[in-house]
């Protein structure tokens, strides 16, 4: 009994930890600038969307939050075809180049973003693909598709081959294999696809602002700067900008929590 | 329908043989049984025929047509997986179906075929449920079923039954039987099961370490193995081997008895031992005797008797039935 308190104190605490700052900046974004004087904790007295509505349209954040939305779901729509079809390869399937492959793909797992990211720079520029959506998709593909095809990989593993033989033997191609028989026992892997790269598209900030410098390319973390100059911090934007930018992402995790869980766990397990 | 040859058939992983000079005819509709001990290459040998495994050399022909180059479907056969291999995410009639709907044939034609083979296997009630929801046996007949709702030419079974517990075995047995003399296609069953073998093959393809031993008939085989390893292999309880003095009698390097072919009787002329174990199975009563200069024997009496653990028993093999092998393990003139 005493243990079970321990673990639900430790966990309160943790629990705690995490959620503070998300709460004090959605109190922060809820308040009349005249209550900041209070400290931050202080729930707002008064409540008013006025900082949302100016961040929405005079702040640029429509815009920003379709920029946002249209990379993070072609993001996670082309990730999850790409990846799955070179795990599915990658398990089911004997070719040439194989090994060398699966080393090339160990090798993208190793490799920091930021020591890539002056050559990725200058090949998307070359592309021609500068302050384009399709730049910065190729890019985020890019850069995690090894992490994706390593999870799909692990998921895959534990399908029976003896389901890939059956669906041979009744005259299945791979591509029907793959679509008909071990995509739709991949729900687990291809929700925690869909959300961590959705979740890592929609937050990143460093290849959004190298590759998309125009005002109307930008996305939410990259808008999200306008509020903090130099000298000056505009609070309340600040806040309402982080919390439009948090709503989509905590409701999307809140939905699929037990499929990502199962995703995450399915190589551990299996 | 369709007969198969298998010329030269050999399988190797790299340097490793694990198949050598395969060579076996099988006519159409016949029911041909492969049995052997664990890892001797009956399973391997039927994924060659089936077009999941690659045949290294010799030539594999279905129907008259050569097949080494054919994929699955090209071959037109069906397969029972021994882990019935069901999608778990389609329901039973969505399992059954998915080879027709894979030829894009109508909606109508499918159900139409689906419930006539699911009428066959008493699997009409289960049509919209998923396999997760199926005892052990109902998806061993799902499986049949979806091999069946094709009409292919050659039916391949992998160990069906090995999942199954042994009052399901038997009844399952039955029903396979009964669906090959009903469909009268060729059917290739894989089991390292004798029993199985013995009660359900036409012929019987007896395999040791990547070798045919012998093909034949049930009764064939249990009669005139072709080797030591067959003789050992075929009939339950398995066959006494008996060496030295008592084979030197015989002028035989071994000498074989089965258990059923002992008699009970006086001691004059007789091998007298002392009992170690009785099992008493009713239509039968199994003795395990120790027999000096032979080891311990089986001793298998039709009907029921009242030896004990203990008692001496004199037992006398009888002449007619006495197998007899030269040091290789090959069988001499009896």
């Amino acid at each position: 009994m005493a243990r079970k308190w321990l673990l639900l104190f430790v966990l309160g605490v943790i629990a705690v930890l995490m959620a503070a700052p998300l709460v004090l900046t959605v109190f922060t974004s809820l308040k009349p600038t005249t209550e900041l004087v209070n400290p931050a904790w202080y729930p707002p007295q008064e409540l008013t969307f006025d900082h949302y509505v100016r961040v929405w349209t005079d702040g640029g954040f429509s815009g920003y939050f379709v920029n946002t939305l249209i990379i993070s779901v072609v993001d996670a729509i082309v990730m999850i075809l790409i990846a799955s079809l070179a795990a599915y390869a990658m398990v089911f399937m004997e070719f040439r180049g194989k090994m060398l492959l699966q080393l090339l793909f160990v090798l993208g797992l190793m490799i920091p973003v930021t020591a890539v990211v002056l050559p990725l720079f200058q090949i998307v520029r070359s592309l021609g693909l500068l302050n384009s959506h399709l730049g910065v998709i190729f890019a985020d593909l890019a850069l995690a598709v090894s992490v994706f095809v390593f999870m799909f990989t692990s998921y895959f593993a534990g399908v029976p081959k003896a389901l890939h033989e059956a669906a041979r033997i009744d005259g299945a191609t791979e591509f029907q294999i793959y679509r008909r028989v071990v995509m739709p026992i991949a729900t687990p892997a291809v929700v925690t696809t869909a959300l961590l790269e959705f979740l890592w598209s929609w937050n990143d900030l460093l290849l959004r602002l190298l590759l998309m410098t125009r005002d109307e390319m930008r996305t939410l973390s990259v808008g999200l700067l306008n509020f903090q100059g130099t000298m000056t911090r505009d609070v309340t934007g600040l806040s309402s900008g982080t919390a439009i930018m948090a709503i989509p992402v905590v409701l999307l995790f809140l939905v699929f929590q037990r499929s990502f869980v199962r995703g995450m766990t399915a190589g551990a397990v299996k | 329908m369709a007969g198969l040859e298998l010329k030269n058939l050999s399988k190797a992983y790299g340097q490793t043989e694990v198949l050598h000079d395969i060579n076996l005819s099988i006519a159409d509709g016949e029911f041909i049984v492969f049995v052997g001990p664990s890892g001797c290459g009956k399973s391997t040998l039927l994924r060659m025929i089936a077009g999941l495994e690659e045949i290294t050399g010799g030539e594999l022909t279905i129907g008259g047509t050569r097949a080494n180059a054919l994929s699955p479907k090209q071959r037109d056969i069906a397969m029972v997986f021994q882990s019935y291999a069901l999608y778990p995410q389609m329901t039973v009639a969505e399992n059954m179906g998915f080879s027709l709907s894979l030829e894009r044939k109508s909606k109508a034609e499918i159900a139409e075929k689906v419930q006539e083979a699911a009428d066959a296997l008493q699997l009409g009630p289960y049509l919209d449920r998923k396999p997760g929801q199926l005892s052990g046996g109902q998806r061993q007949r799902v499986a049949i079923g979806r091999a069946i709702v094709r009409k292919p030419k050659v039916f391949l079974l992998d160990e069906p039954l090995s999942n199954l517990d042994a009052a399901l075995r038997s009844e399952t047995r039955v029903e396979i039987s009964e669906l090959h003399q009903r469909v009268e296609t060729t059917m290739i069953y894989v089991t390292y099961d004798q029993v199985e073998a013995m009660t359900m093959a036409d012929r019987i393809v007896v395999l040791n370490g990547g070798y045919i031993e012998q093909v034949g008939s049930p009764m064939d085989l249990y009669n005139n193995p072709a080797s030591e390893f067959v003789a050992g292999f075929i009939g339950s309880p398995k066959m006494n081997f008996i060496t030295g003095p008592h084979a030197q009698v015989v002028d035989a390097a071994t000498m074989g008895v089965r258990p059923e072919h002992f008699d009970i009787g006086p001691a004059d002329d007789a091998w007298s031992g002392k009992v170690t174990l009785v099992e008493r199975l009713g239509h039968d009563t199994v003795l395990y005797v120790n027999v000096a200069g032979a080891g311990s024997l089986t001793v298998n009496l039709s009907g029921q008797h009242d030896q004990r653990v203990g008692d001496t028993v004199h037992l006398k093999p009888r002449p007619e039935f006495i197998h007899k092998f030269d040091q290789n393990g090959r069988p001499l003139s009896v």
